[in-house]
């Protein structure tokens, strides 16, 4: 194994950078399926049938929490790697464990506002909107509670096996898959809370 | 302790928590649904490049044109996508 020192710890090997490349295109297969998900939302927002329409039933104080909590928690995954790429293990770890909490945070909350929704009659066999409003949060929620069992993992690992190109690796591509989470979220508080 | 914290992903966190005041502004404040539009189209999409390029690290390697590349295209497809569908189903064109 060659390892390249210009470059930092998850890029030293040919085959490192080529995993990082491998999954930014996995994440601009995920940027289309978002936009697919947008698509039917923006086409079938208007279709409420009987049933109640967003600015009925969308309440800002546990979107802008959930907003600060998402936002949050990426800019902290971003100091692991940081962290990581100076080789202080103990604060990569620290700053990956508040970052999942962050998540799990965040999905606490947006449970939460299912619960709320279908407790006013607002699920997802409601109507067209509500359909594609949950199914395009849902899938969000989906990709944070899987990244939540995925940076366990990572967690467990580095504590396992130490700051190796491998280990080193995965934890830097998780943090892209939770920034990109991050900017889809960006992009339906935007899109559908405040529009 | 220190050194855990650069300046430069402090200032991307402070940024970007401006954008999104700024875009809740659209929520509080009484403006016309284009304006309010285009409020949201900027912050969002300011937002989303800063992840990409302060976060994401996409501008640091070789491959970086590959990575945007890769990005530009997707998103380029997924508006074409978007407002595609809007054109037929929404806008009668």
């Amino acid at each position: 194994m060659k390892l390249d020192h210009s470059q930092p710890l998850e890029y030293s090997t040919n085959q490192n950078s080529v995993n990082i490349f491998g999954f930014w295109i996995f994440l601009g297969a995920e940027i289309m399926l978002f936009a697919t998900l947008f698509t039917v939302y923006f086409t079938l927002s208007n279709r409420t049938g009987h049933g109640p329409t967003g600015t009925d039933i969308f309440e800002i104080t546990p979107v802008l929490i959930e907003t600060i909590l998402l936002l949050t928690s990426s800019f902290v995954i971003g100091l692991a790697i940081h962290a990581m790429r100076l080789g202080n293990k103990k604060a990569m770890l620290t700053f990956f464990a508040i970052t999942l909490l962050l998540g799990l945070g965040f999905l606490g909350f947006e449970i939460d506002e299912f619960v709320h929704y279908v407790h006013i009659g607002a699920g997802i066999q409601t109507s067209a909107f509500t359909a594609s409003l949950l199914t395009t949060l849902g899938t969000h929620g989906a990709h944070v509670t899987f990244g939540l069992f995925w940076g366990l993992a990572i967690i467990l690992q580095v504590k396992k096996r130490g700051l190796t190109p491998e280990t080193a690796n995965k934890s830097f591509i998780f943090s892209l898959y939770w920034h990109f989470l991050d900017v889809v979220w960006i992009f339906i508080f935007s899109f559908i809370y405040l529009k | 302790m220190k050194e855990l914290f650069p300046a430069k992903q402090i200032m991307g966190f402070v940024f970007s928590l401006i954008l999104t005041a700024v875009a809740l502004a659209v929520y509080f404040l009484d403006l016309s649904f284009s304006a309010g539009l285009t409020i949201l189209i900027v912050t969002a999409f300011v937002q989303a490049l800063l992840q990409l390029i302060v976060f994401m690290h996409a501008g640091e390697t070789k491959d970086k044109w590959s990575i945007y590349g890769n990005v530009y295209f997707m998103v380029f497809i997924a508006l074409v996508t978007i407002f595609g569908t809007l054109f037929l189903f929404l806008w009668d064109m």
